[in-house]
């Protein structure tokens, strides 16, 4: 940010407090909006978890989230089983505010970032996606002859994606833990 | 197909909350309550991302980067015409949906770059905004290592992508 300013000051210093003024109501217009998908899902998601269907989902997916994350808690489990599911169904704003609700339960007031946060952001960062439906759309609208012919790679693309991250997360995570041992041992 | 999926589970959802006798119009009601807490608490964090961006094009500290990092890309077999989306799409969803679309009208979309694109869109995700907005409701001020893991995924997504485009 601070980069960009200083080259506008030799560009162009008039355009930098409009450019800044768009950006934000921009960011109004997104929250706005937001606001509205968070309720639908929020309101939802109450009736999810008060008919059980989230304990029974996050039962079903309790291997792998707790192989994955680490975890052992009810509550932060619920929540990553629903932000997963919601993530696969391509629903990312759906996803977000479960993945906030999981971030809150995982935090215990220290500035460092755990391991199971790390987690959460790696996976939800490059998430799979099963149906890239924006991206198809914005290309038949372009006038494309196959607009749907993209699914297949994208799909082995994120699946690279996400094995990455979470390989990268460990490879870290083993890394981390060695070098504090080794400091301790000194 | 895809279109009956979400309703056909919304209508399961409710017929499961009458059998289960929960009143499902209060409950929903609660749920959505958390809505406008949720989206003021994270809009500062939207906007100054968002502003961060707008500064980041405008000055053309992208396009510099972009010509920068030219041979890069072109040694990771990515197509170089498509750097500033890959160095916008972490931080923008919508500006990089832009670049998108000036991508199909500057190739055509039917063409290998485009392809590649939509491949690069469909991977990756928008790390910095997820990261900023997912922690903003924690105390949390060092995410140590998440980003970089994340970042060096999407490029490696964004590699094995576009090989894949041109076999298939």
């Amino acid at each position: 940010m601070l980069v960009s300013l200083v080259v506008l000051l030799f560009t162009g210093p008039a355009g930098a407090m409009d450019e800044m003024i768009a950006a934000s109501a921009s960011a109004l217009e997104l929250c706005i909006e937001l606001c509205a998908v968070y309720a639908v899902w929020l309101g939802l998601l109450e009736i999810v978890e008060a008919t059980g269907l989230s304990k029974k989902l996050a039962h079903l997916l309790r291997p792998i989230i707790k192989k994955l994350f680490r975890v052992d808690n009810e509550e932060v489990e619920k929540m990553i089983a629903l932000n997963m599911s919601a993530n696969m169904l391509g629903l990312g704003n759906a996803a977000t505010p479960m993945g906030i609700k999981a971030m809150q339960a995982l935090d215990k007031g220290s500035e460092k970032a755990t391991f199971p946060m790390i987690m959460l952001i790696v996976v939800n960062a490059t998430s799979i996606q099963l149906l890239p439906s924006t991206v198809i759309g914005l290309r038949s609208n372009a006038g494309s002859t196959d607009a749907a012919d993209i699914i297949l790679p994208t799909l082995l693309a994120t699946i690279v994606t996400t094995i990455c991250g979470i390989f990268f997360v460990l490879l870290c995570d083993f890394v981390s833990k060695k070098f504090k041992k080794g400091r301790k041992s000194k | 197909m895809s279109i009956y999926i979400l309703p056909v589970l919304f209508v399961a959802l409710f017929l499961y909350g009458f059998f289960k006798k929960i009143n499902t119009y209060d409950t929903f009601v609660k749920g959505a309550k958390g809505a406008i807490e949720l989206t003021i608490s994270i809009f500062p964090y939207i906007a100054c991302i968002m502003i961060a961006v707008a500064l980041l094009r405008v000055s053309g500290v992208t396009e510099f980067l972009a010509k920068l990092l030219t041979p890069v890309f072109k040694f990771l077999g990515i197509p170089p015409e498509l750097c500033e989306l890959v160095l916008l799409r972490p931080f923008t969803g919508s500006g990089s949906y832009a670049l998108l679309n000036d991508v199909f009208t500057q190739f055509g979309p039917d063409s290998y770059i485009s392809r590649c694109a939509c491949v690069i869109m469909g991977c990756s995700e928008t790390i910095f905004y997820v990261a900023t907005v997912y922690f903003s409701q924690t105390k949390v001020k060092k995410l140590l290592y998440a980003i970089p893991c994340a970042l060096l995924a999407s490029i490696f997504g964004a590699i094995v992508g576009c090989l894949l485009c041109r076999v298939m």
